[in-house]
């Protein structure tokens, strides 16, 4: 599915990492070490074509943290980690010595601000560069399976929409993990998001 | 909400009567709503608080966390959560004591989101932030109560080494980690001889005292924190040390039994000696001949069974 040009992603990408960079210093200021993270790639697909092998998810389950936005365009952004290295991650941002198991219960709270100041970062970037105003709902955090997931985003499909997805690299001193960050949005909602983008590229280039 | 409506209470009544901290802020970061709750636990008043820049009035005592949340809701129009268990307690409020206690800072859970104006003003931010010292509490003293849990779950309750529980889980760990570093590993199974008339000669009292003892001491012998002694069964004890040739592991295992007879515990009843004595079967595994599947187990179970039926009070090794 080619809705946006190289360049259009490769902008896009753009956008991403920065708000990738602003949610890492935000995570180094509370953890008090290194962070990276990076988006590394971009695709579009069609609600109609999710499924877990599609998105080449594992088995397992999956931390979600999901907000809805609007604006000039309107989406459902969720973002995905693996349990465990959420976890795992939440647990050294707190210093914890709770077990993996124990944390997933006890620490939605902390696992919400993390897929919080992530999702932020991202819609942050996304408005200073493509020069909009949002607003969005506040976190929800649950934990799924990937075919849980991918039935969520079909069953809110009508066939008109879209979802961007976007691979995530998280790398802390100890642990490495990846997420995805995915945006769901309807056909009307990524041909403005593809306006912006335009925008974007003819005021740089 | 309307105050034409008769409901028999006002806004500001449910506002101040809320177990909860509420602020507005405005797109300049001036404080346009300061409740009760906040004036009990910031010591500032409505009339400090009001009209006051945020950052100005806590003198620059707001955390990076706060501060970025702010911005977030004010010039994104983006929700914030700061967790209790990242951020503790964000802003400078404190537990309402008694006058003459020093004060107690405040476990707090803040969410911050972001009201649009009706007639399309600028941006305000509704700030909520919850007391969580109580759940902070309640987690402590869980995990407190775990770790106490954990502990007794894996200690034998008469001797107060570890139990076979422990040990089972201990050992897959312990052959996982000869595998990967290429180490022997020694098991040793310990039985004291003739234990069943002792207990009978001296009555169980004594015999469970004798075995603390004979626990401790085989306890005692152990050199590395990642040697494991633990309870087997009855009078059964298991260790498990890494390291050690062959040779190094049988003379252990003459150190355990010379370690039991120097308690000289008088055993009149034993037809092996006059005090208490050990059987010891020993087992060496080479990193390459180790098997998770093939317990090295059984071969010091069977060398221990050969110490008993060659007469006892002495070590063999299962070769």
């Amino acid at each position: 599915m080619n809705v946006f040009s190289d360049i259009e992603i490769d902008a896009l990408t753009e956008v991403f990492n920065v708000g990738a960079g602003r949610a890492a210093l935000t995570l180094s200021e509370i953890i008090g070490e290194e962070v990276m993270l990076s988006v590394p790639s971009l695709k579009v697909l069609n609600s109609a074509e999710i499924s877990p092998s599609v998105l080449t998810w594992k088995d397992g389950k999956f931390a979600t943290v999901s907000q809805v936005f609007s604006g000039p365009f309107t989406a459902e952004a969720v973002l995905l980690f693996t349990e465990n290295y959420a976890l795992e991650i939440v647990r050294d941002m707190m210093g914890s010595q709770m077990s993996i198991d124990d944390l997933a219960e006890f620490e939605q709270e902390a696992m919400s601000e993390l897929g919080n100041i992530i999702l932020n970062a991202s819609l942050s970037a996304m408005a200073d560069m493509l020069d909009i105003s949002l607003n969005s709902s506040l976190p929800i955090y649950s934990i799924s399976s990937p075919q849980d997931i991918a039935d969520r985003f079909v069953d809110c499909g009508r066939e008109d929409n879209y979802i961007l997805v976007l691979h995530i690299d998280l790398v802390l001193e100890k642990h490495h993990t990846e997420g995805h960050l995915i945006f769901l949005l309807s056909s009307t909602s990524l041909s403005k998001l593809i306006t912006h983008v335009q925008q974007y590229l003819s005021n740089i280039l | 909400m309307s105050s034409n409506v008769p409901l028999g209470f006002s806004t500001d009544q449910v506002i101040n009567g809320v177990n909860l901290g509420l602020i507005v802020v405005g797109e300049n970061l001036e404080i346009l709503l300061w409740n009760d709750w906040m004036s009990r636990h910031s010591g500032l008043t409505h009339e400090q608080a009001l009209q006051q820049n945020i950052v100005a009035l806590f003198g620059g005592q707001l955390t990076p966390g706060f501060l970025r949340g702010l911005n977030n809701v004010i010039n994104y129009g983006s929700p914030s959560l700061l967790s209790s268990a990242l951020h503790r307690s964000p802003l400078p409020l404190y537990a309402q004591q008694e006058v003459s206690q020093t004060p107690v800072r405040m476990h707090q859970s803040i969410i911050m989101t972001p009201m649009q104006s009706v007639e399309g003003g600028p941006r305000t931010c509704l700030i909520q932030i919850s007391d969580s010292s109580n759940s902070v509490r309640r987690e402590k003293m869980l995990i407190s109560h775990s770790d106490a849990l954990k502990r007794e779950a894996i200690t034998d309750g008469l001797t107060g080494i570890y139990n076979r529980r422990f040990f089972d889980e201990s050992y897959i760990l312990a052959v996982r980690h000869s595998k990967r570093h290429r180490s022997n590993l020694s098991l040793f199974m310990i039985d004291i001889d003739y234990f069943k008339p002792y207990n009978d000669h001296y009555g169980h009292l004594q015999g469970d005292k004798t075995l603390k003892l004979v626990a401790n001491t085989l306890f005692a012998q152990m050199r590395r924190p990642s040697d494991i002694c633990a309870r087997y069964g009855g009078e059964e004890f298991i260790m498990l040390v890494a390291e050690f040739t062959e040779e190094q592991a049988v003379r252990f295992a003459e150190r355990l039994c010379a370690s039991i007879a120097d308690l000289a515990i008088a055993h009149p009843t034993s037809p092996v000696a006059d005090h208490l004595t050990v059987s010891v079967g020993v087992q060496t595994w080479a990193p390459d001949q180790i098997r998770e599947n093939l317990p090295l187990l059984k071969g010091a179970d069977e060398a221990l069974y050969r110490a008993k039926s060659q007469g006892r009070n002495q070590v063999v090794v299962k070769n």
